[in-house]
């Protein structure tokens, strides 16, 4: 593998110590994330899809919430560029992790740049970002970033495929489907960082349901545009009037 | 959906993850995101998340409207719901919503509906 840094030498060493300090930093969240990925495959199981079709989208995608978010869709036949505009808005949020996290590896070798932002995670970048928050070369480092993503993605991979086949032997009357929908409940609320995020969460959760009879399930589109609209537009108010609360939404 | 449908759905999920995720690994600290577009970033996951939330539990199976209390799924949600917000806990939420939708479909508390 190439020296990523000409500045640093190679130092084993360093590389693994920052392994293990990586792995025990990542160690306690290792079981909620192989959890939430049993969830995550129940639910893909109990929609419809095969087994096969499951272990495929936990491994191709690696993605909870857009893999659960793509369910309904997939079940209500919508056209792909759909379920693909859903999952690229749902997953957004990591565009802005990788623009926190790439500048920190940026002279690294190409494919290793894409699949590093390819398997990170949610909680490994927090981790992450509060050990190293300067972007400058540190020895030890990307090791440390590996030490939390690598058993991070097997935690989930393990987790996934453990609900996928649990799924296919429960019932289909025990609704365990619905642990997807209230998976995506729990990783909504810590997304409205303020109210006017909630005046977009309320205002696309209503359209949504209001333009459910639309082709193409369009409807989840149009919500999510009026959600934004609603959220920039209230963020531009409270801003303008810095205090003064009215009490109407939108 | 067809199989081989799926299939391309599931591909097409690798690239949407791919796109979000790898694309600021590739520009590296080239491009700077704007203020403006941050916040919007920041707020579309939870709009998109909160489109697929609400029809799901308020829907029935044809697509109409049940905000009444026989709704066992809206009930287990908001109890969900409140439990999340008291305790922050992804995993206890999950599993308490799935009890109160249980029970509820168990004992048909709020009567048959259907």
């Amino acid at each position: 593998m190439n020296q990523p840094h000409p500045a640093l030498p190679v130092d084993q060493e360093a590389d693994a110590r920052g392994w293990r300090e990586g792995f025990q930093t990542g160690l306690p969240t290792l079981f909620g994330i192989g959890a939430w990925g049993m969830v995550v495959g129940v639910a893909m199981v109990k929609s419809g899809l095969t087994v096969a079709q499951a272990s495929g989208m936990t491994l191709v995608a690696f993605a909870g919430s857009a893999q659960l978010a793509s369910l309904p869709l997939i079940a209500a036949h919508a056209p792909i560029w759909v379920i693909f505009l859903t999952a690229l808005v749902v997953n957004l949020r990591f565009v802005i992790f990788s623009a926190l996290l790439g500048p920190h590896f940026s002279r690294l070798p190409l494919w290793q740049r894409f699949y590093l932002g390819y398997i990170s995670g949610d909680v490994s970048i927090a981790l992450f970002l509060q050990r190293y928050p300067n972007p400058a070369p540190a020895p030890g480092k990307l090791a440390f970033l590996k030490g939390l993503m690598y058993p991070n993605w097997f935690a989930w991979q393990i987790g996934s495929l453990i609900g996928i086949f649990l799924g296919s032997a429960v019932p289909s009357e025990w609704q365990l489907g619905f642990a997807g929908t209230l998976a995506i409940l729990c990783i909504t609320v810590p997304l409205i960082i303020n109210s006017a995020a909630l005046c977009g969460v309320l205002v696309a959760g209503v359209t949504a349901v209001l333009a459910h009879g639309l082709p193409y399930k369009l409807g989840l589109l149009a919500a999510v545009l009026a959600g934004m609209v609603t959220a920039m537009a209230c963020q531009e108010t409270m801003e303008k009037r810095h205090r003064g609360s009215g009490t109407g939404h939108g | 959906m067809a199989d081989w449908e799926i299939w391309v759905v599931i591909l097409v999920l690798g690239v949407a993850t791919a796109c979000t995720r790898s694309t600021f690994w590739l520009v590296g600290h080239k491009v700077t995101i704007p203020p403006r577009v941050q916040e919007m970033l920041r707020y579309a996951p939870a709009c998109a998340l909160a489109a697929i939330v609400f029809p799901d539990m308020v829907l029935g199976p044809q697509g109409e409207l049940q905000l009444a209390l026989a709704n066992p799924k809206l009930i287990a949600g908001i109890a969900a719901l409140l439990f999340y917000l008291w305790r922050r806990a992804m995993l206890q939420t999950i599993i308490f919503g799935m009890l109160v939708l249980t029970l509820l479909r168990v004992f048909h508390v709020f009567g048959n509906s259907g």
